[in-house]
């Protein structure tokens, strides 16, 4: 049956996670302690390539306290395997402690154990451990260099992974074409950074053989599944928690060894153990983004049509492939989405990761998407350059305008908004472009704008990891909706909230189907012992198919409240209405019964139910997201000032255009669009992971490692085009990463307006700006 | 071992402190206090922040037995259970927070701010607000939310006392 008219949806609501919060009630991981608990510091590599003569813990005896040390000889064969299933594939395993060779500065190498935190960290360093160094792989280059040798035995050199992905034709566009438009560009190496650190508690339980994990973590049903096939150990009787998290950004949407390292050490000295990781070692050894460099060549008519686009893609993958999503994970997506929001007719991609000794790539906010998108929408402008033609027209005359669309790759795009969101950006910077021409002929101070037009498939379903044959497997998500006698409700929801809001958006979800108070559900996640077997909170797919889920199991439940309600109102199921608590028979406002009423006849009165129905009120839905996921757009652009004397650019504005179709809470998705867009400011301008030539960190601390600070970073403006799908239960798209896909590459867009030059890698800090502008200052002297 | 008496949150304590304890470490563990959050332990983020007697500070690069004698103040004492500090109740109008990691140290950082505009009468502009705040690191909200909350919140006091 349909379920209300929505009431709650939609609505901006305060979320009622604040509180605690606000109030400091909140548990994060650092905040779990138990009685006789031990402590965990790692010892870490600290020479980025060589084997381990060894590991001297002789000191350890003369501290004049208990500690425990394992090294990689204990932890023998266990290890993280993140395999794709290309044949062509190089494979590797990161033992969880290593195994005669290190790969990368801060690969663990020991981990020690006290019963302070303060001395653990003192006992690891007296640990000492001998290298035998190796030759450094440190670029992309020298990862292509097959004089230097594979970072693995067995392997053939350094590339990972390297494969195509094609459609159309490509040479029939080249032949076509009026300019042939050929460019190189590249995007830095980052961190994710969220605020708290990643951390494990393990508590090994011999009376009821149940191991208890706590971590920080976006995906703890995985953590689960991961722990039980590498300890063996039946995952009935694993149970992983992710208390509060202080935010995760895909950082956390990984399963690390130490995770399933902190089990082992719970069973192994029968006490319970903690490991906090430090920002140094977050920093260099969580997992880093992006570094990616892309040769773009498209085949361009004469009018500006794009006819075809060619693309050869490299990503330095570092060290090892993460799991769940591999090292294949990150260029195969740029292969993926490279066509974008373009009416794109023939294409072709050859994408490879290369292993150097450097901390592995994983998934952060946007995935590959904000390198993508820079190259993309960089390319857009330079063929308007070339061209002589404005970018927005360009750009307007080679969008998707038909839907539902399928794309050169064979995704079907559902339907967006995106000739309309870039028209509609057209308006809103009309006094910004005029102000930016005016200063062309400064040799002071320049203004540019700059935008950005992509698309973002979210929720995707299993197909499209089957297809990517990825050890993620699926991206479902579900969702319990019960009753209690009292008529409160509970959603226990396989999504994790780490910031999300989404104890109040699945309350707000769930009210609207059951027709009570979102105040009156009580939404619970992020522990495997009360909900039910869910992916976790990624991919955006948090509103669409959680939200999605728990629509179905509310309506569900609603379902069966409509029943006894027309049981005791002597009325039709469909006649019911469920709102404000009460159930009435449309038509008949007087016929009413209050819906605890309800959950109490299903609960305890049961000689009240309709013969033949059985006792209880819960309902279970899981939901899957579609074949080739929802398509969200927008368009982002930047107003930047640039002085052209120092290199110094201040944002004047920043404005975001989106479409994530129905919107659960206004206040939560400007919110998430806010710091997505910020985020993607730190990658624009800021956010820098700097190894030296021999892989040596250089920016291990955030003196060094900068992020945006509140000075630097204009309003927020965030317009809304609401385009439902049809393909979600209730019409949502993904939001949540979107926000950080476009600023790179609006903001560069801006800087090569404003100083009328090519820009063609990221981060544009004063240094690179100062560079960039050299021109304007020897024109100026001249 | 020193021992130090600390006045936290009102309530007087007499502990042993190791030399080289961190206060932030001393408050969460001795205290209980876990709204004291460790974001980077080399000053940089201002999650950790404090009140040590009546002035923010950054509790990770503070030794406990720095503190003897002195008066300390928490996230915990600002709203109660229910977070209902005007700075607070703003916070969350106006969505100054998603994690909610760096929360405590934004509140702790910014409630004198407000507490001294209100005194001088007068609504600073964004720029000194962002100035305020710029010791703190958020990952989450892009400062929008938080800059709004601090706005409302300095209004509030003015509207209250005019």
């Amino acid at each position: 049956m349909k379920a209300e008219q929505p009431r709650h949806i939609g609505a901006r609501i305060q979320r009622f996670e604040d509180i605690r919060l606000l109030s400091g009630l909140a548990r994060y991981i650092d905040d779990i302690r138990l009685p006789d608990m031990l402590h965990a510091t790692f010892v870490r590599a600290d020479i980025a390539h060589a084997r381990i003569v060894g590991v001297d813990s002789s000191a350890l005896g003369d501290l004049g306290y208990a500690t425990w040390m394992f090294t990689g000889e204990d932890t023998a064969g266990l290890s993280m395997k993140a395999h794709q299933d290309y044949p062509e594939m190089q494979y590797s395993e990161q033992p969880l402690l290593a195994e005669g060779r290190v790969r990368f500065v801060g690969e663990p190498v020991a981990v020690v154990l006290a019963e302070d935190a303060y001395r653990a960290e003192d006992a690891a360093e007296h640990v000492l451990v001998e290298y035998d160094p190796l030759p450094v792989v440190g670029t992309m280059q020298q990862a292509r260099d097959p004089a230097l040798p594979p970072l693995f035995d067995g392997w053939t050199g350094n590339v990972i992974v390297q494969r195509q992905m094609k459609g159309g034709d490509l040479e029939a566009a080249r032949a076509q074409a009026a300019h042939v438009v050929k460019r190189t560009y590249r995007t830095q190496r980052q961190a994710g950074v969220p605020m708290e650190c990643r951390g494990v508690v393990a508590h090994y339980n011999p009376g009821d053989r149940v191991l208890t994990v706590w971590s920080s973590t976006q995906m703890p049903h995985l953590v689960r599944t991961y722990i039980s096939e590498e300890l063996n150990l039946p995952e009935s009787r694993i149970r992983v928690v992710a208390p509060d998290v202080g935010g995760g950004f895909g950082v956390k949407g990984q399963v690390y060894g130490d995770e399933v390292l902190v089990a082992w050490l719970a069973m192994k000295t029968g006490r319970p153990v903690k490991w906090i990781e430090d920002r140094r070692e977050h920093l260099i050894a969580s997992i880093h983004a992006r570094d990616h460099e892309h040769t773009l060549e498209a085949y361009v008519a004469a009018d500006g049509r794009v006819l075809g686009l060619k693309a050869d893609i490299t990503v330095d993958n570092g060290a090892y492939s993460t799991y769940p999503f591999t090292s294949a994970g990150e260029p195969g997506m740029v292969g993926k989405v490279l066509p974008g929001p373009y009416d794109l007719k023939a294409y072709e991609a050859t994408f490879r990761a290369v292993a150097t000794n450097k901390c592995p790539i994983g998934t952060y906010r946007g995935v590959a998407r904000p390198s993508a998108v820079f190259s993309q929408e960089r390319l857009m402008d330079d063929i308007a350059v070339e061209l002589g033609m404005d970018p927005i027209e360009l750009r307007l005359k080679n969008v998707v305008r038909q839907f539902p669309y399928k794309n050169v790759l064979g995704f079907t795009y559902d339907e967006g908004s995106y000739a309309q969101s870039l028209e509609q950006m057209q308006t809103l910077l009309a006094k910004d472009i005029a102000a930016a021409e005016a200063s062309r002929g400064s040799d002071t101070t320049r203004i540019g704008v700059g935008l950005a037009c992509f698309i973002e498939q979210t929720a995707h379903g299993t197909p499209d990891f089957t297809r990517r044959r990825v050890p993620i497997e699926t991206g479902y998500i579900a969702a319990r909706v019960d009753m209690s006698p009292d008529g409160e409700a509970t959603v226990d929801l396989g999504l994790q909230n780490h910031g999300q809001g989404l104890e109040t958006t699945m309350a707000q979800v769930a009210a609207d189907a059951l027709g009570i108070r979102p105040e009156n559900v009580y939404v619970r996640h992020g522990d495997t012992l009360t909900t039910p077997y869910s992916v976790g909170t990624w991919g955006s797919r948090g509103g669409p198919l959680g939200g999605g889920a728990v629509h179905v199991a509310a309506t569900r439940l609603a379902d069966k409240l409509r029943a006894i309600a027309a049981h005791l109102l002597q009325a039709k199921p469909d006649q019911i209405e469920l709102a404000d608590g009460v159930a009435s028979v449309r038509g008949n406002p007087g016929n009413r019964i209050e819906i605890r009423k309800l959950a109490r006849a299903a609960l305890r009165n049961v000689d009240r139910l309709p013969d033949g129905m059985t006792p209880g009120l819960e309902a279970h839905a899981s939901v899957d997201g579609p074949r080739d996921g929802t398509y969200s757009n927008a368009v982002h652009a930047a107003v930047v000032e640039i002085d052209v004397q120092t290199g110094k650019m201040k944002l004047l504005r920043f404005v975001v255009v989106e479409d994530c179709g129905t919107i659960l809470n206004p206040l939560v998705v400007d919110g998430q669009v806010r710091g997505g867009v910020v985020q993607g400011i730190g990658s624009a301008m800021f956010e820098h992971f700097i190894y030296d030539a021999e892989c040596q960190p250089l920016t291990t601390n955030f003196a060094d490692y900068l992020m945006p600070l509140a000075p630097e970073i204009p309003d927020i403006e965030v317009h809304h085009i609401e385009t439902p799908t049809p393909l979600t239960p209730l019409g949502a798209k993904g939001l949540g990463e979107g926000g950080a896909i476009g600023p790179a590459a609006a903001i560069a867009n801006a800087v090569a307006s404003a100083l009328q030059v090519g820009v063609e890698s990221t981060p544009l800090n004063a240094n690179a700006l100062w560079a960039l502008s050299r021109h304007i200052r020897e024109r100026a002297e001249a | 071992m020193t021992e130090i008496t600390l006045t936290v949150n009102g309530i007087d304590k007499t502990v042993d402190a190791e030399p080289r304890r961190l206060l932030a470490d001393m408050l969460r563990q001795e205290f209980g206090l876990s709204g004291v959050h460790i974001g980077c332990a080399h000053g940089a983020c201002g999650c950790c922040t404090v009140h040590l007697d009546g002035t923010p500070r950054l509790s990770c690069l503070t030794f406990a037995v720095q503190c003897d004698g002195a008066t300390i103040t928490t996230v915990e004492a600002m709203g109660g259970a229910l977070a209902e500090h005007p700075l607070q109740l703003a916070f969350r109008s106006e969505h100054g927070l998603q994690c909610g990691y760096c929360t405590p140290g934004f509140i702790m950082t910014l409630a004198p701010f407000v507490d001294d505009m209100v005194a001088q009468r007068r609504m600073p502009d964004d720029g000194e607000i962002r100035e305020a705040m710029s010791g703190n690191i958020c990952r989450c909200t892009g400062y929008h939310g938080i800059v709004a909350a601090v706005r409302k919140a300095i209004g509030a006091g003015l509207g209250k006392d005019a």
